[in-house]
């Protein structure tokens, strides 16, 4: 039997194969789903906002540096092999347009550029990228095949 | 921040006033009866924001609009899918299901109405309250409401520990459910409250 664990806004968890890693309702914040696929084990963290700006107080899961970091040493803590660990992620769209405003506000995009930059200093592989468009996307993680099944109101349902 | 029984009381008044024109402006509209429930003024950890709203990838229509001047906020509505549909086809007086993810005209009918109800919620802000508040061009999204609404709280790029809002149900007859919930930005607190003296 396996169980769906839950994932709240600006919060990580790890799991262990076969329980599944979920997070409802992305939406210009992003799903960063990391497993080791030989341990089958895993984590989500669902993060709000880029960077925590060398903060160390308050909560945070919220950033994609900081968020990252603390997943990371947990998936190791229940097993994970570092030298192993792969990444997927989704969510960072635009929720909203409005007319006139520049791009730099999108903070959908921010987000998703700073987890791939995140990763890419750790050197975890992305396996697979979903973000961006207009709409809201809910996250199944599988963290033992690494299967992360996306879900969308009107656009669709995929695994990737 | 902590508000203390006072300041809540005040928030839940001015939730009291705006949102009843806000309420009477659909009821005109729709010339229906529509009730609303005594506004909650919350102050949650963002983490529970979302906990107020439901399940958070259930698809609901999303109307926001920014409240502009010196007691600046956020105002939104929340309408489930068929609400969402019976407010247009009562609008259009139509038996038809509008499809609110590509109908431009639908889209922009449920924009009016919360162009409609904001305008309305402000213009008794302001008389209450002797600040002047202008709305925004409304935006609408159809959608998870979860995904709808961290793109409200995020949409400056920055997030308070804390956020503070004035939530209000609102029900007509028949089969219309809503949720308006009006967000102060930081720094508005204060106006708003000292508008009332305290």
């Amino acid at each position: 039997m396996s169980t769906v664990i839950n994932v709240g806004m600006a919060d990580f968890k790890t799991a262990k194969n076969p329980d599944l890693l979920m997070t409802a309702g992305l939406g210009s914040c992003i799903g960063i789903c990391v497993n080791d696929p030989v341990l089958k084990v895993g984590g989500l963290a669902h993060i709000m906002l880029p960077t925590a700006n060398g903060s160390t107080g308050g909560n945070l899961a919220k950033y994609a540096d900081t968020a990252l970091v603390l997943l990371l040493q947990d998936i190791v803590r229940i097993g994970g092999n570092r030298s192993r660990l792969r990444a997927k992620m989704a969510g960072g769209a635009q929720m909203f347009s409005f007319p006139g405003k520049p791009n730099i506000l999108k903070i959908g995009d921010r987000n998703a550029e700073a987890v791939e930059k995140e990763l890419k200093k750790l050197g975890i592989p992305i396996l697979a990228i979903d973000v961006g468009g207009s709409f809201g996307r809910t996250i199944h993680f599988d963290v033992g095949t690494g299967d992360l099944r996306v879900r969308t109101i009107n656009h669709g349902e995929k695994v990737i | 921040m902590e508000l203390n029984q006072i300041q809540r009381d005040a928030l839940k008044e001015i939730g009291n006033i705006g949102s009843g024109n806000a309420a009477t402006a659909l009821s005109m509209l729709l010339q229906r009866r529509i009730d609303m429930s005594v506004p909650e003024v919350w102050m949650l950890d963002f983490e529970e924001v979302s906990k107020t709203i439901g399940l958070l990838d259930a698809a609901q229509a999303v109307v926001y609009v920014k409240v502009e001047g010196e007691a600046s906020g956020k105002a939104v509505f929340f309408f489930p899918l068929e609400s969402a549909e019976i407010i247009v086809q009562s609008l259009f007086n139509s038996s038809e299901h509008p499809d609110l993810f590509t109908s431009e005209i639908a889209q922009s009918a449920l924009k009016e109405v919360g162009n409609i109800m904001v305008s309305s919620f402000i213009i008794a802000l302001t008389q209450f309250s002797g600040i002047p508040l202008q709305p925004s061009v409304p935006a609408l999204a159809v959608d998870m409401v979860g995904a709808i609404l961290d793109a409200i709280l995020l949409e400056e790029g920055e997030i308070d520990d804390q956020v503070l809002f004035i939530d209000t149900q609102m029900s007509g007859v028949p089969q219309i459910e809503g949720q308006f919930i009006f967000l102060p930005d930081e720094g508005s607190l204060n106006k708003l409250l000292g508008a009332f003296g305290i």
